[in-house]
């Protein structure tokens, strides 16, 4: 070691070392300062940039954002209008056909029953509130998805439900939950419903995937593909996603200013403080002929090296918080996105720019006989 | 025996130097138009109370400040003239610094400190600087770091780095004020054998004894030189 300390030579990379070495628990504490500085934004910076497809995805969870209808009300739709629709809306948007019909129970009462194509709806109202989704539409009964409060108005799983004096019998492979209409009602299979009803779907329901603007465009296409049927967008659904991506959008960049401006004045707290510490040192080097550039280089070049070390650790950190960030509100992983790194180290640098600042001032205004005679 | 004695040519001149301090209290007169001339190989002794213009003028002598008015001619050049950056070199070049608290950089070893000064210098040579640590009798120390060394030792690697780059000017601040007895004696012996050399000493002292080991003593009060003798060469012979 004292081999070792004699050397062969004296370098601004061997002084670098030797200082950040020197003092451990302040470098460690610049290091954890800049590490937490780059890790905050490399996971806002990737949640920001994953945030349109997750909440996307999030809001296709609630369902249809655009219903196609008869230009007349109740009235069916073309046969065609199904692959139609599918074929306007491309592939990545879903569309189920529903069809309704009042039956009786056998008690008398109305019942409103509709069909449509069980496995659409599953994937596209994935919100409902299911405990068993029919499987086999094949099966004797018909296995039906019985609403929650069609379910206790029939008291029995098995039933016979009559439509034009035509009665089927029917079994509840599941109940749903809705806290809407879709609790009083019966949901069948679409082959099995026109066939026992003879009645065709009059709603088609599409869920667009994208933004605002994309699901504009699907509604464009839609109307240009079915121009005399009644197409429209879930407004409420297709404006609260697009205001909630947008204010979430803006909270995300006001809290990583915010935590940057916080993080950067602990930088700026534990810099300033390195160098009133060691204040003399860079007053001797002074006096021994250091220019204002030599002393201002070697400060500058000690915050780059722990902005560097800070922002690689902080990346990494940073990937893995927008990870499980991810993983418990989404339900879905947040890959790392490459294409912010240089931000991230921009920034970083950024953070150790402004926090070197105030500590070079005092550098500047050194006065090495004041200081050094103790005074 | 003294340099100075045989040829007095002035390597220091000050003329009517005046420093001045503003503050939120008004303006202060650190150094009110001092004349000070001193001969290259002589040694000077500045002595006076806190407060009396000792750093001020430590801090012209040592090219760290600027006079507001008169001037200030360290071997030949008027440092008022220099830009920064030549003024920066030109005191690596010309003083060297001995300071009452050593202040060595504590993460560097003896040699390295030595080193330190060739570095910001012109560029290191290690085998000159182990000579320059021989020449005071720590050549068995290279290695050790200032926090493994005594308050003596550490000074005597201080003045080894003051003389490394053979500046003809060393500033002594307190150079004993910080050592026991036996150490004040080996420090103030190397810092003769310096002079007899041919270095100029300019040391700041509050101790008379100190003091008597100059060529000449110079006081300061409020910023002026109250009193300025010659002293006898007893003291250098013996």
């Amino acid at each position: 070691m004292r081999h070792e300390r004699m050397g062969q030579g004296l370098s601004l990379p061997m002084l670098l070392r030797r200082s950040l070495l020197h003092r451990r628990s302040r470098t460690l504490a610049e290091l954890v300062s800049l590490t937490v500085s780059a890790a905050v934004a490399t996971a806002l910076l990737t949640l920001y940039a994953s945030l349109d497809l997750k909440l996307h995805h999030q809001f296709r969870a609630f369902g249809a954002n655009i219903v196609i209808t008869s230009q007349n009300a109740g009235q069916p739709l073309p046969p065609d209008a199904l692959a139609i629709a599918r074929q306007a809306a491309g592939p990545d948007s879903r569309v189920a056909p529903f069809a309704y019909a009042i039956a009786q129970m056998q008690d008398g009462s109305s019942i409103v029953v509709a069909g449509t194509d069980l496995t659409g709806a599953r994937a596209m109202d994935s919100w409902w509130q299911v405990s068993h989704w029919p499987e086999n539409n094949q099966a004797t009964p018909v296995q039906v998805l019985t609403g929650v409060r069609a379910a206790k108005a029939l008291g029995a799983e098995r039933f016979f439900l009559t439509y034009n004096g035509k009665s089927v019998p029917l079994q509840t492979a599941g109940t749903v939950r809705t806290g809407d209409a879709e609790d009083s009602r019966i949901y069948l299979p679409l082959d099995a419903f026109e066939s026992w009803t003879g009645v065709t779907p009059t709603t088609l329901e599409v869920q667009a995937a994208g933004s605002t603007r994309q699901i504009q465009a699907v509604l464009e296409s839609l109307r240009l593909a079915l121009p005399n049927s009644h197409v429209q967008a879930v407004h409420q659904l297709v404006e609260a996603e697009a205001n909630v991506i947008s204010r979430t959008r803006s909270l995300m960049l006001s809290s990583l200013l915010l935590i940057l401006l916080t993080v950067a004045i602990c930088v700026l707290a534990t810099l300033t403080a390195s160098v009133l510490e060691r204040r003399r040192d860079f007053a001797v080097m002074k006096a021994l002929g250091a220019t204002q550039r030599h002393v201002g280089l070697l400060f500058l070049l000690e915050a780059f090296v722990l902005a560097m070390v800070g922002l690689l650790c902080g990346y990494a950190l940073g990937c893995g918080i927008a990870y499980l960030i991810g993983e418990w509100n989404f339900h879905t992983a947040i890959f790392p996105v490459w294409r912010i790194a240089p931000q991230v180290a921009l920034l970083n640098l950024l953070v150790a720019v402004l926090a070197a600042a105030v500590p070079l001032r005092i550098l500047r205004h050194l006065e090495p006989a004041m200081l050094l005679r103790g005074e | 025996m003294s340099v100075a004695a045989t040829r007095p040519e002035t390597i220091i001149e000050l003329r009517d130097a005046t420093r001045e301090y503003r503050g939120h209290a008004g303006t202060v007169r650190a150094l009110d138009s001092i004349s000070l001339s001193v001969s290259r190989g002589e040694w000077l002794a500045i002595m006076g109370p806190s407060g009396s213009g000792k750093s001020t003028l430590v801090n012209l002598l040592g090219c760290l400040d600027r006079v507001d008015a008169g001037s200030v001619r360290i071997a030949g050049k008027d440092i008022n003239t220099l830009s920064r950056k030549e003024l920066d070199q030109f005191r690596a070049e010309t003083v060297g610094f001995i300071f009452q608290q050593f202040h060595l950089i504590p993460y560097l070893s003896a040699l390295e400190n030595i080193m330190l000064a060739q570095y910001f210098h012109s560029m290191t040579d290690r085998k000159e600087a182990m000579a320059a640590l021989e020449r005071v009798g720590l050549g068995d120390r290279a290695g050790h770091l200032p926090s493994e060394l005594s308050g003596g030792e550490q000074q005597r690697v201080c003045i080894a780095r003051a003389l490394i780059n053979q500046p003809p000017v060393l500033l002594a601040d307190e150079p004993t004020g910080n050592l026991d007895a036996a150490n004040q004696q080996i420090v103030t012996g190397l810092l003769r054998s310096l002079n007899q050399l041919g270095h100029t000493i300019l040391m700041v002292t509050h101790d008379p004894e100190m003091a008597q080991m100059a060529d000449r003593i110079v006081e300061l009060h409020h910023g002026r030189i109250v009193a300025e003798r010659e002293v006898s060469l007893a003291p250098h012979t013996s």
